[in-house]
């Protein structure tokens, strides 16, 4: 639907905010990064020089770089697969529920009004190895917890944090996308001969591969570029480099190592990464997983 | 031999509602038998029962003198055809039907053989790698079919499969299932609120309201002994009129001579019925009993008189008569009415079950 404006300029100044907003927060400084990924800078900002290609180059020459990656990847897959699972398990049985059901559903969705270095403190508190109840529940189980030393232990920590705060979102997703399945497809193949668990995976799953797409891909750009906070929180990236995502290093060298050059060239491949992501976005879920 | 008997079967949800009452019938093999009763008499929830996908609260199921009631829905080798269709919107119809088959791990090969067969009995063949969502409303009610009929079980179910359909198609699929029916001689339970389904499609009906049954019986014994005023309005359309009226000594107390004897009826309240279409008009001079025509419904075929009977004490009652072919009495005007002794019923006041020993 077109809508049309007597004045010319109407309409270009109710998107003025708006574009403002995008300018200053995203353009502004995503040019800057752009810029200064091509530059070298002294720590102390008074100097730099025209570098070319040469913080790419050093950047994918990095090993540091490329275990980052990997601790991305593993990061990103443990956190969407098990948040997917996860969520689509609680979705199941929460659909089940017949009594008081809104409130398990209400009480599985708090998690995602809780800010990401809340729930970061939250879980690095709980498992903390002098003083969470967790980390000593486990040391009385034989578990030698020590995030603080064991870099296995650490990942599976931001993992649990980070997943921990996405299961909400895509139990909502998930629930809602049970709720439409009409009950007489179930019950039709019950009749057709297909038990509780061959209806799951024969029905419901494929029926649910719209919302599990669109859910994979938004929990991977989650992981990707959203768990800043919760890594922050808990680990710093530590120890040593085991959880230290590309995001979290793109601070690290730069506001801590400050590295401004590299930092920068670390965010526009994130750029493109992200870019990348939209693509099959849009893509693949506006066109819908097709059945 | 009796296929399915349902022994004072009933329904009482957990809340303390009863859907349905202690209900007995038996179906014998083949027989088509009509569930039909306004909405919440409590027709679907019976046929769900038997399906297997409701419990069943008291009483017992037999199929083939089997004792079905804890069997999953699986195991009681019956198919349904649901009201929305129910078709797997991710499988061809091909794997819709064969989805069944499948799940009880028969060979491929016969699978396909036995889908094809249906699908040639139905017209199919030409869908079968298409997705519901490709179909038209009439060709899901197809498939639908055609995968309760592939498995070819011992008792089909039928929950009011037509209702989503056009008028038009709806009367051609109609006469569908009733062919389909006969040839296979599959037993069939079959809900609907429609009563021209219920009356062209059943062997024998079961009027249910409210949980309970009102009356079974063919078709044509519903329509012409009706066992209590619920069933004689429920069937037929328009439906039937019921005058309220007082009997002493065995006749109607009213000004008008109405052809009714209950000699065992000394006084009591009863309720008098008759048809419309058993109403035929003569000349005023020949009858007592007349109509004050108020609105005229005009069909071609048939007119339809809404009006208040004359002659009927202080309460004039409401009456609509049907009559074949064109008719246009002018609004106001007083028509003589005639109906023969054996047209009318007479229900009790009370019980408004229908009196038996009358005429």
């Amino acid at each position: 639907m077109s809508v049309y404006f007597p004045q010319k300029w109407l309409p270009y100044g109710l998107l003025l905010p708006q574009l403002l907003v995008t300018a200053v927060f995203f353009l502004w400084p995503a040019g800057q990064a752009v810029e200064q990924a091509f530059y070298q800078e002294d720590a102390f900002g008074l100097s730099r020089d025209f570098v070319g290609l040469d913080n790419f180059i050093a950047l994918f020459q990095s090993a540091e770089y490329f275990a980052a990656l990997g601790t991305t990847l593993v990061f990103s897959v443990s956190v969407a697969g098990l948040g997917l699972v996860l969520a689509l398990l609680l979705a199941v049985m929460a659909d089940r529920v017949l009594r008081a059901a809104m409130v398990y559903q209400t009480l599985l969705i708090w998690p995602y009004a809780v800010a990401p270095a809340l729930a970061g403190v939250l879980w690095w508190v709980l498992f903390d190895p002098s003083i969470g109840p967790l980390a000593l529940a486990l040391q009385t189980l034989g578990v030698d917890w020590n995030h603080y030393l064991n870099g296995d232990q650490a990942m599976l920590l931001v993992v649990i944090a980070a997943t921990w705060k996405q299961i909400s979102y895509n139990f909502l997703f998930f629930l809602a996308g049970l709720q439409a399945i009409p009950r007489s497809l179930i019950e039709a193949a019950a009749i057709d001969g297909a038990g509780p668990a061959k209806r799951f995976f024969d029905i419901v799953l494929p029926l649910l591969s719209p919302t599990t797409f669109f859910l994979l891909v938004v929990n991977v750009v989650y992981a990707f570029f959203d768990t800043f906070a919760v890594i922050d929180a808990t680990t710093q990236g530590g120890p040593g480099q085991s959880t230290t995502t590309m995001v979290y290093k793109v601070y690290k060298d730069g506001f801590v190592g400050l590295d401004l050059g590299s930092s920068a060239a670390q965010s526009v491949v994130l750029m493109v990464v992200v870019g990348l992501m939209t693509i099959i976005q849009f893509r693949y879920i506006e066109r819908k997983v097709q059945y | 031999m009796s296929e399915v008997i349902l022994k004072q079967m009933g329904k009482t949800y957990p809340n303390g509602h009863t859907a349905v009452a202690s209900l007995d019938l038996e179906i014998a093999a083949g027989e088509f038998i009509v569930l039909v009763g306004p909405s919440g008499c409590g027709k679907s929830t019976l046929l769900r029962m038997v399906a297997g996908l409701e419990s069943i609260s008291t009483g017992e199921l037999l199929i083939q003198d089997e004792r079905v009631n804890d069997k999953e829905p699986a195991q009681r080798d019956i198919a349904m055809v649901f009201q929305n269709y129910a078709l797997y919107p991710h499988m061809s119809v091909y794997d819709n039907m064969a989805y069944g088959l499948k799940n009880r791990g028969i060979a491929k090969a016969q699978i396909t053989e036995q889908v094809q067969a249906v699908a040639k009995m139905l017209e199919l063949e030409a869908l079968l790698q298409r997705k519901p969502k490709q179909l038209s409303g009439g060709q899901r009610q197809r498939v639908a079919m055609g995968r309760a009929m592939v498995r070819d079980p011992k008792v089909f179910l039928f929950d009011e499969p037509l209702s989503n359909l056009d008028a038009k198609l709806r009367v051609q699929m109609r006469v569908e299932i009733r062919a389909l029916q006969r040839k296979l001689g599959t037993t069939t339970l079959y809900v609907t609120h429609d009563q021209v389904e219920a009356m062209t499609l059943a062997d024998r009906l079961v009027v249910l309201n409210q949980g309970h049954v009102e009356q079974i019986g063919t078709p044509m014994e519903v329509y012409e002994r009706p066992a209590s005023t619920f069933v004689a309005q429920f069937i037929g359309s328009p439906a039937m009129n019921l005058i309220p009226s007082k009997m002493v000594d065995g006749k109607p107390a009213l000004d008008v001579d109405i052809p009714v004897a209950c000699p065992h009826l000394l006084a009591s309240s009863v309720l008098l019925g008759v048809r419309p279409e058993h109403v035929d008009i003569v000349p005023l001079s020949e009858t007592a009993l007349q109509l004050q025509v108020l609105a005229i419904e005009a069909l071609g075929a048939e007119t339809l008189l809404h009006g208040t009977l004359e002659g009927w004490g202080d309460t004039a009652p409401t009456f609509v008569v049907r009559l074949a072919g064109q008719h246009q009495p002018a609004l106001g005007e007083r028509i003589g009415l005639r109906v023969s002794p054996e047209a009318w019923h007479v229900f009790d006041g009370d019980t408004q079950k229908r009196i038996t020993q009358c005429n």
